[in-house]
């Protein structure tokens, strides 16, 4: 039994969602109570197994076992240093956000018992996604973080944007997810098995442009859960739910899933199934998704937006990196990506609160002496963001712009460029809310977050800033043998540094020390294409939905009213109604029409078993 | 001619048992006027209930007759909750008078259950079965004020018969083609030794017996041509005994047709004429039976005839296991009865809770259940997406080994594909009839005035219990595996 212990990754946070939702539904303390130990309970099992206190592998469940193989569906867990330090992010954050969400969700109305079992539902998905030993179970997780997401997002869906977002976020997903349904046919059918440890050097026979399509259909699921472009839309306004879910969810793990994917296809097909134009694809898709999400970072006022877009500006340089086949940089960044963003988000999450949920940052202001600890914690997470050497954040996007270097000196330059905007937006982000004069009630009277707040707040701190060092790396970063790499002084460290100074003096320059009232950049008409997301969320309202797709929908409604529904459902469903008619026109209480019957059938079981002698 | 017996007394003690407790049952309730009759009904239960756990442990693990002894023990346990219409339609209003006999009844069928899992012979056989069917008779026309039970016992009283007759003259033809009573694969290759060319007389009158005998045993199952009792006697009868001809008679039939029908398992390979007749009888039968019961149901309103149909359906499903005759077919055809008697029993607790609350065995009976009980609704929606093969719970497993069994039989008969389409079709009604229950519970509003229904005791417990075991099964299958 004891074998078994890492089903409960998966099983307790299930349980306890279950328990949340039947039992607890009026209890929200007690609902709270139980997510949290569930959360702690799954971290320190996984603190278990990294330590090898905790050694063996889990049984494989399977599901419908029956004599024809292919019918079965196994079910079963990985655990390899991938997968395990993995699960050390998830939990370890899950944990840590949810010891945040009691202070965050203190007096809120909502119904805070579907908040928790919200959380639990996503800790078991997210857990399935990281554990699963097939592409079957992935999907599973992948559609149960999308419900979740939904869950979470829309938690306060009596407000009308939050329930739009959810609805957004769910629908954006659909359209990546069926790339993905089909990129994992593809792969059962070429490559036998949806198993990732069965299919090493299967790759070898196959040819080249129907791996490409396999690949980049397998792509289209993350392209969609890691908001990518074209379908980074979804990820801004996800963060209209509560800002715990958008550090957990949208920041720090769910969005990261498609990049993990992508690192253990990669780890287990072997490099060579990732053809050229695959790899040639994946890249550059994220490296126009990391300068779109810079660029658009550079004119938001919400707190959140800007952090929202940095995360997606992020992701892209880990999808570049998974594309430049360097796996090994794209989870490196993902893990301290993971916790510095999480610590951003925490910290913007505090700031609102005490705030009285004032978002946008031209409202804020002189916060560094009001809630002077929240500050230095957000400005440790900023400075891992913009890679301020030493932190956390310079080691990773070091490894990713030395592997780009290597291979394709282009989005060498690209991660240059975007390293600069992303300094630009975040210092623009401290000095506004932080320097100068309040300029709003809400940040005059705005004070010192709570115990249960700050000490997340100072636990993701600290990994902030040691997480990337080689000692913790070594042991940490998700990824089999990681080795951290030395440092040395050359090409890439120069153009870092001037990228980083070019972004400081810009962010100087314009937004001074925080005496600023309003945007000196805004006003003209660039500024106003930036807001207004260049018009990338308008062109798919109008063009995809209010064109093309109303128009196909009328072609579809004709084929279902007229051929499915007219034809074949009425036929079928007449048939089959007359028959029952008939059948039960027989059974119409007459004895000797039951004899009859019977009668005559026995007579026809008769010459079937015995005319032939 | 001598018969020596090759049955050993010790076979039969759980039987016994059973008997004894029933006439103990009937002595006490003949004796003791003033005792409560629940009494009898809690006791007749629980000794089920034991010998039900010595047949799970003994020695030769007995399958179906474990099915059947649960089964009855809870058809009388639904008598326990259900003597309030009982009196009302026995000897009028509030008394208890001349219930007696309706729970230690059950136990005698049951005793004849358990000697027909033992039968190795066709008298055995025969005489097993009839304990069962007189049983049964008296059973199903208890309710003597209540004119549908009346209708029911004498419709199954006259259809029965002519069963027993069609299984009798059966017996006649099947002792004079091969000089004996005994079931057995070397009776079978004896009587068809010669073949069609060498002895075309004996091999005709065996396979005439044969199919008499088959016949006798599909009335017990409810498969066609002798289906037609089902309905009717299932609407008329009183509820408890319902359950029991739903679950523990249809048991029976089942291992009727296993003991008929394994001897010629040797005979089921390609090539044999004998084989290909088989095949195609239990397929014809089969798809009849599931065309009928599923179609049929489709239009019904009453719960109970509801019921019936699906009795007859779900039978066709088990029926396709025997084209599989090389297979495992007891095993399946057990698991297949374990997951239809778990949710039938419980829709007929179900039902009968309805019945006295609310005076109605009608679907629309159940409407808004989903909001005065939803507890209760969802235990009742669980077991009917079981019966419809819902995945995640024991209908939807068993359902598919059924599948799974016509796929394998087409490899080697592929003249019965067509099968296959008519499956999956009476399938798909089978969520339609089924989910109507469901769509009443939660998407129809209840009646005005409509007040909660209180859940009896055993009735809470029962259904808990199916919905769980059905839940367990469906998800951790290798448990049934071993």
């Amino acid at each position: 039994m004891i074998h078994n212990l890492p089903w409960l990754f998966l099983l307790l946070p299930l349980l306890v969602a279950a328990i949340d939702w039947v039992c607890f539904n009026k209890h929200p303390r007690m609902a709270a109570a139980l997510s949290l130990l569930s959360a702690a309970g799954t971290f320190g099992l996984c603190i278990a197994y990294l330590t090898g206190l905790q050694t063996g592998t889990p049984g494989v469940y399977t599901w419908m076992p029956c004599s024809l193989e292919q019918l079965c569906l196994h079910l079963g867990l990985v655990m390899d240093p991938l997968a395990m330090r993995m699960m050390l992010v998830v939990t370890g954050i899950g944990l840590l956000v949810h010891f945040f969400s009691i202070g965050y969700m203190k007096g809120d109305s909502s119904n805070q018992s579907r908040y928790y079992a919200g959380l639990s539902i996503f800790m078991f998905s997210m857990s399935t996604i990281v554990l699963a030993d097939n592409l079957a179970m992935t999907f599973i997780g992948w559609e149960m973080v999308g419900f979740s997401s939904y869950l979470l997002i829309g938690h306060w869906f009596d407000k009308a944007s939050a329930a739009d977002a959810a609805k957004k976020a769910f629908i954006t997903n659909r359209v990546g997810d069926f790339g993905f349904l089909l990129g994992i046919l593809l792969t059962l059918g070429l490559f036998g098995t949806m198993n990732f440890a069965d299919m090493a050097g299967k790759a070898a026979g196959i040819p080249t442009a129907v791996l490409t399509v396999t690949i980049v259909c397998l792509f289209c699921g993350a392209v969609g859960k890691s908001a990518q472009f074209p379908l980074h839309v979804w990820l801004p306004d996800a963060m209209e739910g509560p800002t715990p879910v958008s550090a957990l969810i949208h920041a720090a793990t769910m969005v990261a899933a498609g990049v993990y994917m992508l690192v253990r296809l990669q780890v287990s097909m072997g490099a060579e199934a990732f053809t050229e134009t695959a790899c040639c694809i994946i890249s550059w898709v994220g490296a126009i998704t990391a300068v779109l999400a810079a660029i658009m970072a550079v004119q938001q006022d919400d707190i959140k937006r800007i952090l929202a877009y940095s995360t997606l500006s992020q992701l892209g340089y880990m999808v570049m990196a998974v594309g430049l086949l360097a796996g090994e940089a794209a989870m490196f960044h993902l893990y301290t990506h993971a916790w510095f963003k999480a610590l951003l988000f925490l910290g913007a999450g505090a700031i609102i609160v005490c705030c009285h949920h004032e978002q946008d940052i031209w409202k804020m202001g002189g916060l560094r002496k009001r809630m002077p600890l929240t500050v230095l914690c957000f400005m440790m997470g900023t400075c891992a963001l913009i890679a301020i050497p030493g932190f956390s954040g310079f080691f990773s996007k070091e490894a990713i712009l030395d592997a780009a270097l290597a291979k394709n000196p282009t989005f060498f330059w690209i991660g240059a460029g975007v390293a600069a905007l992303t300094t630009f937006y975040m210092l623009r982000l401290c000095i506004v809310a932080f320097m100068g004069p309040a300029r709003d009630h809400g940040a005059e009277h705005a004070k010192e977050a709570g115990f249960t707040m700050a000490l997340p707040l100072l636990v993701l701190a600290v990994m902030a800033i040691i997480s990337g060092y080689g000692f913790l790396a070594n042991d940490l970063v998700p990824f089999n043998g990681f080795h951290a790499h030395g440092f040395e002084l050359g090409l890439p460290f120069y153009v870092s540094m001037g990228s980083l100074a070019v972004g400081i003096l810009l962010a100087l320059a314009i937004y001074g020390l925080g005496s600023r009232t309003k945007d000196p950049l805004a006003g003209n008409c660039l500024s106003k294409a930036l807001r207004n997301r260049l018009y990338i969320d308008a062109l798919y309202d109008k063009v995809l939905i209010g064109g093309l797709q109303q128009a196909f929908s009328h072609v579809i409604e004709f084929l279902d009213m007229f051929v499915i529904r007219g034809i074949i459902c009425q036929l079928l469903v007449w048939i089959t109604v007359r028959i029952g008619y008939l059948c039960s026109w027989i059974q119409c209480g007459s004895l000797r029409a039951y004899t009859l019957v019977s009668g005559i059938g026995l007579i026809i079981l008769v010459l079937i078993l015995a005319y032939q002698f | 001619m001598n018969i020596v017996s090759t049955y050993t007394w010790c076979q039969f003690t759980p039987a016994f048992a059973l008997v004894g407790l029933a006439a103990l049952l009937i002595l006490a309730d003949a004796l003791l006027p003033r005792l409560p009759k629940r009494i009898y009904a809690f006791v007749g239960a629980m000794g089920t209930f034991v010998a039900a756990y010595f047949l799970a442990t003994g020695e030769q693990t007995d399958i179906f007759g474990f099915i059947a002894a649960i089964a009855t023990g809870l058809s009388i346990l639904l008598a326990f909750d259900y003597t309030k219409i009982s009196c009302e339609s026995i000897a009028g209003s509030g008394n208890e008078e001349g219930t007696g006999e309706f729970y230690a009844l059950p136990l005698v069928a049951c005793a004849g259950i358990l000697c027909l899992t033992q039968a190795r012979d066709l008298v055995m056989l025969f005489v097993s079965l009839e304990v069962i069917t007189l049983t049964s008779y008296v059973l199903a026309g208890y309710f003597r004020r209540n004119q549908g039970s009346i209708e029911a016992g004498i419709k199954y009283l006259v259809l029965g018969a002519m069963s027993t007759g069609v299984l009798v003259y059966g017996t006649a033809w099947y002792f004079g083609m091969v000089g004996s009573f005994n079931l057995g694969s070397d009776v079978v290759v004896s009587a068809m030794k010669g073949g069609v060319a060498g002895s075309p007389v004996l091999a005709f009158g065996f396979m005439m017996a044969t199919a008499l005998l088959f016949a006798g045993s599909f009335f017990k199952i409810g498969a066609a041509p002798m289906h037609v009792w089902i309905p009717d006697v299932y609407q008329g009868a009183p509820t408890p005994t319902t359950a029991f001809l739903a679950v523990a008679s249809k048991t029976a039939g089942f291992v009727v047709l296993c003991s008929l029908a394994l001897p010629f398992a040797p005979f089921v390979v390609p090539g044999s004429v004998v084989g290909k007749l088989l095949v195609w009888c239990f397929a014809l039968v089969a798809a009849a039976t599931l065309l009928i019961g599923n179609l049929g149901a489709m239009r019904q309103t009453n719960m109970k005839r509801l019921l019936g149909y699906s009795s007859i359906g779900q039978a066709g499903f088990i029926l396709v296991f025997f084209l599989t005759l090389n297979g495992p077919v007891v095993f399946m055809v057990s698991k297949y009865l374990l997951a239809y008697a778990l949710a039938t029993i419980a829709a007929f607790f179900a039902v009968a809770m309805v019945r006295t609350q609310r005076g109605s065995e009608e679907i629309a009976a159940f409407r808004g259940l989903g909001k005065t009980n939803p507890r209760t609704a969802f235990l009742i929606t669980v077991c009917f997406a079981s019966l419809a093969g819902v995945p995640l719970t024991l209908g939807f497993l068993v359902k598919m080994y059924s599948f799974v069994a016509i796929i394998t039989a087409m490899e080697s008969w592929c003249c019965i594909c067509w099968l296959l389409p008519i499956m999956v079709i009476t399938a798909a009604t089978g969520f339609y009839y089924y989910f109507k229950v469901i769509r009443a519970m939660y998407w129809e509003k209840a009646a005005p005035g409509a007040q909660p229904l209180q859940v009896p005791l055993c009735t809470g417990i029962v259904l808990t219990i199916c919905v769980l075991a059905l839940i367990y099964l469906g998800t951790m299958p290798l448990l049934l595996q071993a």
